[in-house]
């Protein structure tokens, strides 16, 4: 048996753990994008139900969720925006790449957190908003993009971003 | 008070077992006495004991609802049964993992019992069990501590389990996959011992045989449960989803079926020696980087834990350095590991050799599935997700080889050649047969998928060729491997079953007011939504709804719902399945829309049913394999 056949079957192990430890240490801080003042891009779609989803809609402090029913983490994620919902928190579904179909079957099936949900299948206001892929989470308040958390929501990075900008913007001024 | 005391006790035995691996160090070296085997092997079941008492005492507490402890606050409620206030335990990371140690040390002060006290293996064996379970003791009580407090005033009232896990499914599915995990820890420690004990004069595969085969049903059910309650229970509408947390059980799951075969090989005919070994280290290897997956929340899935990457590194650490000394060991000793005598082309074990190399490929093909998301993600800050294409794809053609070797195994010789008459003649009637099926099944079904019948392939030629060896066999009144046999069959009836699902099955999403009734098609000729009800139960509001539908001429009535929980006002679906041999008829409710009408989603699965009955008929024949290894 040669040496390097050898030092291969240990090495690669070592490659595995250094990679993940990698990730553990290094890709630690929760990714978001701080986005200050940005205007909500333009767009004209129909929500789930077909009808026209006006711009008023975004007025006051709004969440816009990025999901769909293809989404694993999206489901992982929903109690806790069913839990935001409950406590009286706007969320707006932005339905992305998705049938209309699977998506009104997915929010029978597990609630719907969401006022209504944009109907976005080509991903047209998505990319205008930069989204990377489901799920992906927007404060709006009054139409401008304030925070915007890529991936899972959590109680975390909702303490961490959302809720020290909804509480300033609380705030009379 | 009493919680303190069970702390107290895990305690103490992370203690004994430190002491334990620091008094047999300093001694290694010197003289060994035979006190000195007899007083660890003391130590070592007096810490053992501790564990076990410091979980009955947590149980008590559970049951009492003790809501001073902060896990037991947030995991259980007084309006519990008892029964879901112990499995509460296991509901989420803390408990679990008590859990899971809690059975480390079962297998390991069982498997310890049984070796002789002058086995040559039992003082290291011991040394390598201790060392891991003071690992993850100390994981325990450094990083996920169940036994916190909450002072200086605990809870009134519990948080509740989360409704999804107050289901009898819960009791039994996490228990089975942790025996599963955690029995593998018996032929890695082993191994290892072995290995660093550098005897290779000695037998050694006989000592774990048993055990091994017991760790692979307890996983094998383990995974089965946990998709049938997915199906049945949960309201998923499938059996596998191929989440990050299905694919770290499948890994070791694949590595453990590998390492029995080539166990057996090893045993009757001195080769694949080395093989044996790694497989043996790898699997619990893959077990520990399942745990990692899990409880680091590295990966999000529906499965992991509060994200926490103080544990991961831990685990991450310890894990790695574990599987490392193993593996490490396994490389140095290679070179005299190689056994003189070479496998012989066209013998059993050559063939067995092959379904080996294509097991640790699909075992890496699922690795590249569940890391490759994190390496895009870690250098190119996007998020991409793997799913079942990717693995339908890879795992088709790898099925139809494998069934193909299984095939040709059959009435391969151990440490011979077959000639190359038998060779035909074992190919070519279940070929044919195989191939005639497919086209009638064709015929029948009237739909065409490439990777769908490459999987009905696979199973039709395993199902062939075993039924006519068991007949041919039970004519010519020859020995036949029973326990083999039934497994394989059980194999074949798994492919044949999961193709046959994927090209069958269809869903339907409906829109209808109550009252009203449709024609979905011929086979369904009327599904009428009757009524809808609104119920109160203890902890939960429903609301039902009574369907009957019309389904191959005969009726059926069909009640799903919805539940609102009151404490944690979760929602949760309760699908109505009606089941028959061939098919179950799954139906959904949804919302109500604005005028007045209900949505329902309506899946029919065909041979949903036949996975888990192919996983029982493998958990049989295994059954009898550790039977007839026993009493032989």
């Amino acid at each position: 048996m040669n040496m390097f056949l050898r030092s291969l079957i240990v090495l690669l192990p070592v490659l595995i753990l250094v990679f993940f430890a990698k990730i553990l240490l290094v890709d630690d801080e929760i990714k978001f994008k701080d986005f200050e003042s940005k205007n909500f891009p333009e767009f004209s779609l129909n929500d789930l139900n077909g009808d026209p989803v006006r711009a008023q809609s975004l007025d006051g402090i709004k969440l816009v969720n990025v999901w769909a029913s293809w989404c694993i983490t999206c489901l992982v994620e929903h109690p806790f925006l069913t839990k935001l919902s409950g406590q009286n928190f706007k969320i707006i579904g932005l339905n992305y790449k998705d049938s209309n179909a699977k998506a009104v079957a997915w929010l029978e099936k597990h609630g719907s957190p969401f006022l209504f949900s944009i109907y976005d299948p080509r991903g047209d206001l998505a990319f205008d908003l930069g989204v990377t892929g489901a799920p992906e989470t927007f404060l709006i308040i009054d139409r401008k993009i304030v925070a915007h958390i890529q991936g899972e929501m959590t109680q975390k990075k909702w303490d961490a971003i959302f809720a020290p900008k909804i509480f300033k913007a609380r705030q009379p001024s | 008070m009493i919680g303190e005391i069970a702390h107290f006790l895990s305690l103490s035995a992370a203690v004994l077992f430190g002491l334990i691996l620091i008094f047999n160090f300093f001694f290694y070296f010197g003289k060994a006495s035979p006190n000195q085997l007899v007083l660890s092997t003391r130590l070592f079941n007096q810490a053992c004991w501790l564990v076990f008492f410091s979980f009955g005492i947590y149980i008590y507490l559970a049951i009492n609802d003790d809501f001073s402890i902060a896990y037991i606050a947030s995991h259980s409620n007084t309006q519990l049964p008892v029964f879901y206030k112990i499995t509460s335990i296991w509901s989420a990371h803390e408990g679990s993992m008590f859990l899971w140690i809690v059975f480390l040390i079962a297998w390991s002060i069982l498997f310890i019992k049984s070796l002789d006290q002058n086995h040559p293996l039992k003082k290291l064996t011991l040394l390598m069990l201790s060392l891991i379970i003071l690992g993850f003791l100390l994981f325990l009580l450094l990083t996920s501590n169940p036994f916190e407090r909450i002072l200086p005033f605990g809870a009134l009232e519990g948080a509740d389990i989360n409704p999804v896990l107050q289901d009898p499914a819960l009791a039994i599915h996490p228990p089975m996959l942790y025996l599963g995990y955690v029995g593998f820890v018996i032929s890695f420690s082993f191994i290892t011992a072995y290995l660093v004990n550098g005897n290779f004069s000695l037998q050694w595969e006989q000592d774990i045989k048993s055990w091994s085969l017991l760790a692979w049903i307890f996983l094998t059910i383990g995974i089965a449960l946990g998709s049938w309650w997915a199906y049945y229970e949960l309201g998923w509408g499938g059996y596998w989803f191929w989440d990050p947390v299905e694919n770290v059980a499948l890994m070791p799951w694949l590595a453990a079926t590998a390492f029995m075969h080539s166990l057996f090989a090893s045993s009757k005919s001195n080769v694949l020696k080395a093989w044996t070994m790694f497989l043996g280290i790898l699997i619990f290897s893959l077990s520990l980087f399942g745990a990692f997956i899990v409880r680091s929340g590295i990966i999000d899935s529906v499965h992991s834990f509060a994200n926490d990457p103080q544990r991961g590194l831990y685990l991450l650490t310890f894990s790695g350095l574990i599987s490392l000394f193993a593996i490490g060991v396994f490389a140095y000793r290679l070179p005299a590991l190689n056994s003189s005598n070479l496998v012989v082309t066209g013998s059993k074990e050559s063939f067995l050799s092959m379904n080996n190399i294509l097991m640790i490929t699909s075992i890496f093909s699922i690795f590249l599935g569940v890391t490759y998301p994190l390496i895009i993600e870690s250098i190119y800050s996007e998020k991409v997700s793997i799913g079942p294409p990717y693995y339908n794809s890879i795992f088709a053609p790898l099925i139809l080889i494998a069934a193909i070797f299984i095939m040709i195994s059959i009435d391969a010789l151990w440490q011979r050649r077959m000639s190359f008459r038998t060779f035909i003649l074992s190919i070519l009637t279940p070929t044919i047969l195989s191939v005639l099926t497919i086209y009638i099944i064709w015929k029948i079904t009237n739909v065409f998928s490439v990777l769908a019948f490459i999987g009905i392939l696979s199973g039709l030629l395993i199902l062939f060729s075993y039924s006519i060896k068991i007949i041919t066999n039970f004519i010519d009144k020859k020995y036949i491997n029973k326990g083999s046999a039934i497994s394989h069959i059980g194999l074949g009836v798994l492919f044949l079953a999961i193709s046959l699902n994927s090209i069958l099955s269809y869903e339907k999403n409906l829109n209808l007011a109550p009252g009203q009734s449709i024609a979905i098609n011929d086979s369904l000729k009327d599904f009428s939504f009757k009524s809808i009800k609104v119920l109160e139960a203890s902890n939960h509001d429903v609301i039902s709804a009574e369907v009957s539908v019309i389904q191959d001429n005969r009726s059926l009535s069909l009640n799903p719902q919805k539940r609102k929980y009151t404490t944690r006002g979760q929602i949760t679906s309760e699908s109505a399945i009606k089941a028959s041999v061939l098919k179950d008829t799954y139906l959904t409710i949804g919302d109500q829309l604005d005028n007045g009408s209900w949505t329902f989603s309506l899946k029919i699965n065909y041979f949903i049913k036949w996975i888990w009955l192919s996983v029982a008929i493998m958990v049989f024949g295994m059954l009898l394999t550790i039977f007839k290894n026993k009493t032989s």
